[in-house]
């Protein structure tokens, strides 16, 4: 490298180390390294003391700091100022230098590819082996996971299956007579996330059901898929004078009154209501599964 | 035979002569450059100095401190959703049924010494980390360093942003506490909205339908092993080329394409730039101990049918996130399908803002019909154009952030959601191009200052 010296210093690494001295004679002071050094130190020692009596995190934590910084500090100092201001200049690599040797690489590459494409019939079936080879590795994508079928379809309420609590004791008409939510599940699948429901008890006159869905909410219980439509969350927030259900993650609002239409936020459908009928012991039970998909949208959920 | 004869016939055995250090210097350049003095040139190796040119270290030394602390946690961490009831020192857990993954995150931070401060490193070198990525970037683009012929060396930035980003959602999504698998949920709904063939990647990305029992172990080795030696393999070919090209400088006397001033990386750059990772590593180290972050036994264990109120992912999520609460509710039925509105803040936005970035050198390029090299950089004053356009786009990105938090900022300065995300809805196309146009008018007049009375 042709080098060209325009700093305080020569070019040379002093052998043996030793600052090179400031222009004009006077050495920076040493003192800010010093500092840094001795609270290295004390850090160290702190951190040590610390870790063997299981101080607090902030007692390791800022001792380990303090060492760190220290530490830091003296070197940073060490090679901003006692180092010296040694300012050396040397060349980019410019391609302005360098036109013979990228036309010379040129040529050779040209020359390498050569020994490829001069053979054109087996070249091209070089291409298609490769090709085929590489596209015959995405089965392994494939087979990463469970390929989703109809699973998006289906949760697993079934005609005349309880509602249950998360920890499996039956809901019976007797619930919610003071209004109120409960989250309920399908017997025996209390961990089947998909199939998560919230229920509510209405009086007549308050709600209306849907068209088509006259049945689905015998003695003002209705049932609506506690997975949010926009991106899945928990529908989790009741506000009981509003009646609506709100999803904490992205504030979709649902008017429960109206079929858990989506009244604020960015969920595009309704929660899917669940069919409930009471069977004749007074236990809710569902009447069949969801008739349209749960949770978030999808391409063929049409 | 007395110590210093000892001594001595070592030295003849060995010939090991006076000064170590002349002696070492010679074997290295004999070993590694084979004799020819390559060595001594490469100390010699140039680096222009300024502030600005620290950034792109703080996102280095981070990544550093991100792989000692990540072998730390990996350490104590399980990599299992199998169910386990708590029995640590955390008494509002105390037998809780939970995830082996959680309950071993909530070990390592209360039971495991220095565990929560190597946890809390870990995250905050991940904020920082990512945080440093972006603010290096910007400086990139306003003084033009992405030029011929570094045009690949910003396309490998972005690669690591994106990388770096990617892989901090993982981390963030393995304790298994109730923030992280929401996160989870929501990637696995933003998946399933692309178009056709969502449905099928989600299942086979996460292994079925969400919640699926063997995610944790899935995102394990993507989030320790594959995404960091893709970062590592990058982050070597970015300094290779650096080391090739050398840094770029800012004008000053002496300085031109073809000729570079600065300080020789030994000793001083060495000696400072060692003190510089230290720096970094202890301010980390600092907020580690001192600034509690993430405290997952406050969350509680994932479970679908739980939701925690003001979920936040981390900050470099945020625009996402805000992407996704301003979208309208636009789902389109059509024939039988459906397109989701989620996917156009999700996945087309993002889309939509990295592909015009990856392509900014050429685009730049073309526009400024500037096909030279670069190696002194520009200032932002000078090209009030470019200036304009990043000014614009951290103002894009603000506002999808700000969004992003807006049930947050909604409560805290008392104002309606529904108001606040319309207000939102109008900056994110009016507020862009108004800040581009000012920093443009303000830029175009100082450049003009410029041309005529110099820097």
């Amino acid at each position: 490298m042709n080098d060209r010296e325009i700093g305080a210093h020569g070019a040379s690494l002093a052998p043996g180390g030793g600052s090179p001295p400031a222009p004009g004679g006077a050495r920076p002071p040493g003192w800010p390294a010093a500092i840094g050094l001795v609270v290295t130190v004390a850090g160290a020692v702190g951190f040590v003391v610390a870790f063997v009596a299981n101080a607090s995190t902030g007692w390791l934590g800022g001792s380990l700091a303090a060492a760190l910084l220290g530490l830091g500090v003296a070197l940073a100092y060490w090679g901003r100022d006692l180092a010296g201001d040694e300012v050396i200049s040397g060349a980019y690599p410019t391609p302005h230098d360098d036109v013979p040797g990228a036309a010379a690489l040129g040529a050779d590459l040209e020359q390498s590819a050569g020994v490829i494409t001069r053979r054109r019939f087996l070249s091209r079936f070089l291409v298609v082996g490769v090709g085929v080879f590489a596209l015959s590795q995405a089965v392994i994508l494939g087979a990463l996971g469970p390929w989703p079928g109809r699973s998006l379809f289906v949760t697993a309420w079934r005609p005349g299956r309880r509602l249950v609590t998360i920890d499996g004791v039956p809901l019976t008409r007797d619930v919610l007579a003071g209004g109120g939510i409960l989250v309920a599940f399908p017997e025996g699948h209390t961990d089947a996330a998909n199939s998560q429901i919230a229920l509510f008890h209405f009086s007549g006159s308050e709600f209306k059901p849907q068209p088509g869905r006259e049945t689905w909410s015998p003695e003002g219980f209705v049932a609506y898929s506690r997975i949010c439509t926009h991106v899945g969350c928990a529908v989790a927030q009741y506000m009981d004078e509003a009646k609506v259900l709100a999803c904490p993650c992205h504030q979709s609002t649902f008017d429960l009154l109206d079929g858990a239409k989506p009244v604020a936020g960015p969920a595009g459908r309704p929660l899917p209501q669940l069919p409930l009928a009471i069977d004749p012991q007074g236990y809710l039970v569902a009447q069949s599964d969801f008739t349209e998909p749960v949770g978030p949208g999808f391409w063929n959920a049409g | 035979m007395s110590d210093r004869r000892l001594k001595q016939s070592l030295r003849t055995a060995f010939g090991v002569r006076r000064s170590p250090l002349r002696h070492g210097a010679g074997w290295l350049d004999e070993n590694l450059g084979g004799g020819s003095g390559l060595l001594r040139q490469e100390l010699r190796h140039i680096f222009p100095d300024s502030w600005a040119f620290f950034l792109g270290e703080i996102a280095l030394y981070c990544f550093i401190l991100l792989v000692v602390t990540g072998v730390y946690l990996a350490l104590f961490f399980h990599a299992s959703q199998a169910m386990v009831v708590y029995h640590g020192s955390y008494q509002p857990l105390a037998g809780v049924p939970m995830s082996d993954a959680y309950s071993s995150v909530l070990d390592l931070s209360l039971d495991v010494r220095a565990g929560l401060l190597v946890r809390q490193v870990h995250h905050w070198a991940a904020l920082v980390f990512v945080g440093a990525l972006m603010i290096h970037l910007l400086r990139m683009f306003l003084t033009g360093a992405y030029r011929r012929p570094r045009r690949i060396n910003w396309v490998i930035g972005l690669s690591l942003l994106l990388l770096a980003g990617f892989n901090g959602l993982m981390g963030y999504s393995l304790p298994d506490d109730l923030l992280s698998g929401t996160g989870l949920r929501i990637a696995y709904s933003i998946t399933e909205s692309i178009p056709f063939l969502g449905p099928t990647m989600a299942s086979l990305m996460f292994g079925g339908q969400f919640p699926t029992s063997g995610l944790i172990a899935r995102i394990y080795p993507v989030h320790i092993f594959l995404l960091p030696a893709a970062i590592a393999g990058l982050l070597g070919l970015h300094l290779g080329m650096l080391w090739l090209q050398r840094h770029t400088e800012f004008p000053g006397p002496g300085r031109d394409d073809r000729t570079i001033v600065g300080t020789p990386m030994v000793p001083a750059y060495a000696l400072r730039t060692t003190g510089y990772l230290l720096l970094v590593a202890g301010v980390l180290t600092a907020f580690g101990g001192l600034l509690q972050i993430n405290p997952v036994w406050l969350y509680g264990p994932y479970n679908a049918w739980d939701a925690s109120t003001s979920a936040q992912p981390d900050w470099y999520m945020g625009w996402l996130e805000g992407a996704v609460r301003m979208m309208p509710a636009w789902d389109i039925h059509i024939g039988g399908f459906l397109l989701p509105a989620v996917f156009w803040p999700a996945v087309v936005l993002p889309g939509l803002i990295f592909t015009p970035l990856f392509l900014w050198p050429w685009l730049d390029g073309m526009a400024l019909r500037d096909g030279v090299f670069h190696n002194v950089l520009a200032l932002p004053s000078e090209r009030p154009g470019r200036t304009a356009i990043g000014a614009g786009f951290v103002t894009f990105l603000t506002v999808l952030l700000v969004a992003g938090g807006d049930d947050v900022f909604a409560s805290a300065f008392g104002l309606s959601l529904p108001v606040l995300l319309r207000t939102l809805q109008v900056l994110f196309f009016v507020a862009p191009p108004m800040v581009a146009l000012f920093t443009y008018l303000i830029f175009r007049r100082r450049a003009r200052r410029w041309l005529t009375t110099g820097p």
